[in-house]
């Protein structure tokens, strides 16, 4: 250890400055991601042990924030994992409401939108929504009522971005039942938000 | 008040074509579809027309692009102010006890 302690200024590790200088930006970026505050502080947790154990292969190299995101992304990406194993069997990875009401007609016309659920214009903008820390509250809102695992497929296809095969192997599910998961997804959470935030906002 | 000629066509080519296109219902499938993979001509020709003549699955569309840019812009950018989120006292002494017993 001693030797290890000579090599760089940055050696011992101090995680109580980690917590205080790190702990709530990890947890912002967990809590948005996970969207449940236990679970985000497990993962937050979870990260600086991971972290103290892997100190040696840090040693001060670029910033320590990136590091730490980088280890908690991991930890993120682990829960999903879970949420793919998790699920009970026989349950069909596709479940998940259909909203067949959304383009139920009296009229011959049958299939497309019904008026009542038919989309309006936002007039939003992704700069001016992401400032209403009301309008993530309302998002979360939305997606929660729906099965965990399409809300994971969901969060890492459209928050994190990642590419439909990462996404299967991290759910155990095929590229088919995702596509799915993320229809009934959009077409849940476009109709929610519209009735929950942007019918009051106008 | 009789329509216009032109307005009368311009109402039966669309009348004709949603009858014989895909459904709003099935429009949307595409349109997710479209966010996932390329479509084939056949779908992209199908769905641009259905697109010019229908508003709702245009706003459908604009949302979905809405939804997907406002979150992860927002996921690029977590520490503004957006979320008042923070660690509660109590996580933050569990975490710190459990780092202190770990050395």
């Amino acid at each position: 250890m001693s030797e290890a302690q000579a090599k760089s200024p940055y050696q011992s590790p101090d995680p109580e400055r980690w917590l205080d200088d790190h702990g709530d930006y990890l947890f912002k970026y967990a809590v948005f991601r996970l969207r449940d505050d236990i679970v985000a502080e497990d993962a937050v947790q979870e990260t600086f042990l991971a972290a103290l154990k892997a100190y040696e292969s840090f040693e001060g190299r670029g910033s320590e924030r990136t590091w730490l995101v980088g280890i908690l992304k991991h930890k993120i990406i682990d829960h999903f994992r879970r949420v793919g194993r998790e699920a009970p069997i026989g349950e069909e990875p596709d479940e998940g409401p259909e909203h067949r009401e959304f383009f139920k007609r009296p009229d011959e016309w049958q299939g497309h939108w019904n008026n009542d659920y038919a989309p309006n214009d936002w007039h939003a903008t992704p700069a001016e929504l992401m400032e209403r820390s009301d309008f993530w509250k309302v998002f979360n809102d939305c997606l929660s009522p729906l099965p965990k695992r399409t809300v994971s497929a969901f969060t890492l296809r459209e928050v994190e971005g990642l590419k439909s095969e990462e996404i299967c192997e991290i759910l155990s599910i095929k590229v088919n039942n995702l596509w799915v998961m993320l229809h009934r997804a959009r077409l849940h959470l476009r109709n929610c938000l519209e009735v929950n935030w942007f019918k009051r906002e106008q | 008040m009789a329509l216009k000629l032109s307005d009368k066509l311009k109402h039966a080519v669309r009348f004709r074509l949603l009858r014989t296109l895909p459904t709003c219902q099935q429009t949307v499938e595409t349109i997710s579809q479209s966010m996932e993979r390329p479509l084939t001509v056949g779908e992209r020709i199908k769905l641009k027309i259905h697109l010019w003549i229908c508003v709702w699955c245009q706003w459908y569309m604009e949302h979905l692009h809405l939804i997907r840019d406002t979150s992860r812009a927002h996921a690029a950018q977590i520490s503004e102010p957006m979320t008042s989120a923070t660690l509660s006292n109590e996580a933050r002494e569990r975490i710190r006890r459990r780092l202190t017993n770990q050395e």
